[in-house]
């Protein structure tokens, strides 16, 4: 496996992962175990492009945002290991999705996440999502690789 | 919990299935696609402590081929 230069900027998010503007919810990878855990950062400035609908006069981050900046970086850990690098990637499931509080503009969401299992191009694992330490959100997933799904089904229905 | 119970349970908690799980098929119902395949592959070795052959994976298309495939680990499934 090449050493990977932390910290990681867009540029290396990019290459690593396929979600773009504006679904793209990583600005940097501080920390990273390839096959075990990422640590990384999104800032929410009021450019973002949801604050003005969400709301008008009370702008903070959409849950599915903050569930997608969750599992942004969760996929980080594996999309880090060379084969699996700049692949796609499919949401299986969603658990213990968890929201403690509002995130405005101008803060800065650190998540942590952990992989617990990676077996077949199927990931399963966690991330918290802090702000100022506190935590705002929190959720377990199941990821799969389709592209990886692939090789290991049966050839046809019996 | 004999190993052909700890199987059948494997099925109806992979699929969320509540039918009779041994007539059960790949891609007959909804839930036994290629994801709900490597789940229910996962949850076979972590019950059984096994490691299947990529074959053995590819080839586990129904319950019961799953039955003959699980026989080459050992792993005698004997219906009550």
């Amino acid at each position: 496996m090449k050493n990977i230069l932390l910290p990681m900027d867009i540029k290396g998010i990019k290459q690593h992962q396929q979600n773009r503007y504006p679904l793209l919810f990583v600005d940097q990878i501080t920390n990273l175990i390839p096959g075990e855990s990422a640590t990384g950062v999104k800032n929410f400035s009021y450019n973002e492009w949801f604050f003005p609908a969400h709301f008008e006069d009370d702008p903070n981050v959409p849950g599915f945002i903050q569930m997608e900046t969750l599992v942004q970086v969760f996929i980080m850990t594996f999309l880090s290991i060379d084969e699996f690098k700049g692949e796609k990637t499919n949401f299986v499931k969603a658990d213990k999705v968890v929201f403690k509080r509002k995130i405005i503009p101008g803060e800065k969401l650190v998540v942590e996440a952990k992989l617990d299992s990676f077996r077949r191009g199927v990931a399963i694992g966690s991330a918290v999502g802090r702000v100022s330490d506190e935590e705002a959100c929190s959720a377990s997933f199941v990821i799969a690789v389709p592209s990886y799904l692939e090789r290991f089904k049966p050839k046809q229905k019996l | 919990m004999s190993n052909f119970d700890k199987y059948k349970e494997i099925f109806g908690s992979a699929f969320q299935y509540e039918g009779d799980v041994t007539k059960l098929k790949y891609q007959e119902i909804p839930d036994w696609d290629s994801v709900g395949h490597m789940q229910l592959i996962a949850l076979i070795e972590d019950a059984f402590d096994i490691e299947m052959d990529i074959d053995d994976i590819i080839d586990l298309s129904s319950f019961d081929k799953g039955v003959e495939i699980l026989s080459k680990y050992s792993i005698a499934l004997d219906r009550a």
